[in-house]
């Protein structure tokens, strides 16, 4: 034992190898990467006045004639991100099946619809939007079908894990009954991997909501338009409300699904 | 012998299957938020059409301006990889505090869970909004807006991941005579630094498909080539930068589960 005070609780004493070279690597790429992001402290240092500035400004009396419009858009938005998630859900059940190795019908299904799945929730759902947009006009339509498509993508393959952990003994005991093969799907698989179905439903529907809050960028419907608006504008008076507003919902929906989710697992 | 037939207790009530009270009742709001939304399924069937089209027009990529999206794509990765590691640092000093059996106090607990629900609660276009309007234009303060938005949710992971370690870890450290800041760093992060790294990757994935589109506000990347070039219906080019952000975004997702699945 010496009696340094820096002494590692390592055999020889030294820091440990392996968290040290992964860090000596991060700050390796940092500091190649740091000309790309234009990092200027002296630019950062001097944004502070300017945040507080903007932070001041924000403390103004609210437009309280927008209220209303205000509540319709956040209903609006709600609305499409449980649609989106409905959508999703169940077009993606069917979906996680075939992608999950110990359940799916064919090796080569296996394989197309991994991949398959893994296309879809590759762009995020802004491009998305954007292409919707462009392809069936302005409104809440293209929004769902963008939330819809690249969650579908997400919870296909969150599906298809929580059925490949499943326990096999119980669904060979299913098989020994002599189940069929939609049998054995709806009453070994489903039932082990339900827990989880419902935690990845939880999680899909709060993702939905934070993007769907944002969609209106692009004029794919909800309480986004207003806020880009409100942003551009500099109108201090709805921006706060709605800010406020997404904060209280996202973080009402985090609690609700943070309760549920320990209620049932 | 009919006496004893009569005579036997009365079978248990088949218990209430609630799952068509709780499929209709979907179905019915499904229905509702369809009507209020006035979404009219013809449209859709129409547009399918439209949509087809549509699409057909980005059949010709043009990757004329390769080398000019490769640099743009650089500068995309580079805020993502900014971004990540200030949400690291930040959730680092955070979440032995968010944490209820690592939390110095409850004050302290209840603060720290607060600012990292806040953090996650701010869409990360909006911070990136904010953080244009105070920087400028540029890759910056795209780098912020992720920072501070998935701080939030890697703080919170962390902070979970510390309350389901087994409290004999910690306790046995504590009895050696270890101070707080001890314990987290000798007991805490060594018993999660698998689970750690692998929120540490999939923020980052995270982070590389939002870094994409934050140039729509101005941030920086790729996003704002691609905003422009649709803005222009300059379809080919429009091609080249979704195939680009889509190879991107592949090689990174098989390289995060390749690396996941060596950690466990």
């Amino acid at each position: 034992m010496s009696s340094s005070k820096l002494c590692w609780p390592t055999p020889n004493g030294l820091p440990a190898l392996m968290p040290t070279a992964v860090l000596a690597v991060s700050i390796l790429l940092l500091v190649i990467s740091a000309s790309s992001v234009e990092l200027n402290l002296v630019r950062l240092f001097n944004a502070i006045p300017r945040m507080f500035d903007f932070a001041s400004n924000l403390f103004v009396t609210p437009d309280w004639e927008y209220l209303p419009t205000l509540g319709a858009n956040m209903l609006q938005t709600m609305e499409m991100t449980f649609l989106a998630t409905s959508i999703a859900l169940v077009i993606s059940l069917p979906l996680g099946v075939m992608a999950a190795k110990n359940a799916s019908p064919h090796p080569a299904i296996f394989h197309a619809t991994r991949n398959l799945l893994t296309m879809m929730r590759a762009l995020p759902e802004l491009v998305w939007a954007l292409v919707f947009v462009s392809a069936v006009g302005l409104g809440p339509l293209p929004g769902i079908m963008a939330l819809s498509f690249v969650t579908i993508g997400f919870m296909g393959k969150f599906f298809a894990e929580s059925i490949e952990v499943v326990d096999p003994r119980q669904v060979e005991g299913v098989v020994a009954h002599g189940a069929s093969w939609l049998q054995l799907r709806t009453f070994a698989h489903f039932p082990q991997a339900f827990p989880d179905f419902v935690g990845t439903v939880m999680y899909i529907l709060d993702h939905n909501l934070r993007a769907a809050a944002i969609l209106g960028l692009v004029g794919a419907g909800g309480i986004g338009y207003d806020l880009v608006m409100a942003m551009r504008m500099f109108d201090y008076g709805r921006l706060l409300p709605i800010a406020i507003s997404i904060y209280v919902v996202v973080t009402l929906l985090d609690r609700a699904s943070d309760k549920f989710r320990r209620r049932l697992i | 012998m009919s006496e004893q037939i009569i005579s036997r207790p009365p079978l248990p009530k088949k218990p209430f299957n609630p799952t068509p009270v709780w499929l209709s009742a979907w179905l019915a709001l499904m229905w509702v938020i369809v009507f209020d939304l006035e979404l009219s399924f013809e449209t859709l069937l129409y547009g399918v059409q439209d949509i087809f089209e549509y699409l057909s027009r980005y059949s010709t990529p043009n990757f004329e301006d390769l080398s000019r999206y490769i640099e743009l794509l650089a500068q995309t990765l580079a805020t993502a990889l900014w971004g990540s590691a200030l949400a690291f640092v930040v959730a680092v000093v955070l979440a032995p505090f968010a944490a209820r059996n690592l939390t110095p106090n409850p004050l302290a607990y209840r603060v720290a869970r607060e600012l990292l629900n806040f953090m996650r609660a701010m869409p990360d276009l909006l911070l990136a909004l904010i953080f244009v309007a105070a920087l400028g234009l540029g890759p910056l303060p795209g780098a912020l807006a992720l920072g501070v938005h998935t701080a939030g949710f890697l703080g919170k992971f962390f902070a979970e991941s510390f309350e389901r370690v087994d409290g004999g870890v910690y306790e046995a450290l504590s009895a050696t005579g270890a101070s707080r800041m001890q314990v987290v760093m000798y007991a805490g992060w060594p018993s999660i630094q698998r689970e750690a790294l692998g929120y540490v990757l999939y923020i980052f994935d995270r982070n590389v498909r939002m870094a994409s589109v934050l140039g729509l506000v101005g941030a920086g990347g790729i996003g704002l080539a691609l905003h422009d070039t649709l803005r222009m219906f300059n379809y080919d080019q429009s091609a080249a930068l979704i195939i680009v952000i889509l190879v991107t975004i592949l090689i990174i997702d098989y390289l995060s589960t390749w690396l996941r699945g060596k950690l466990n």
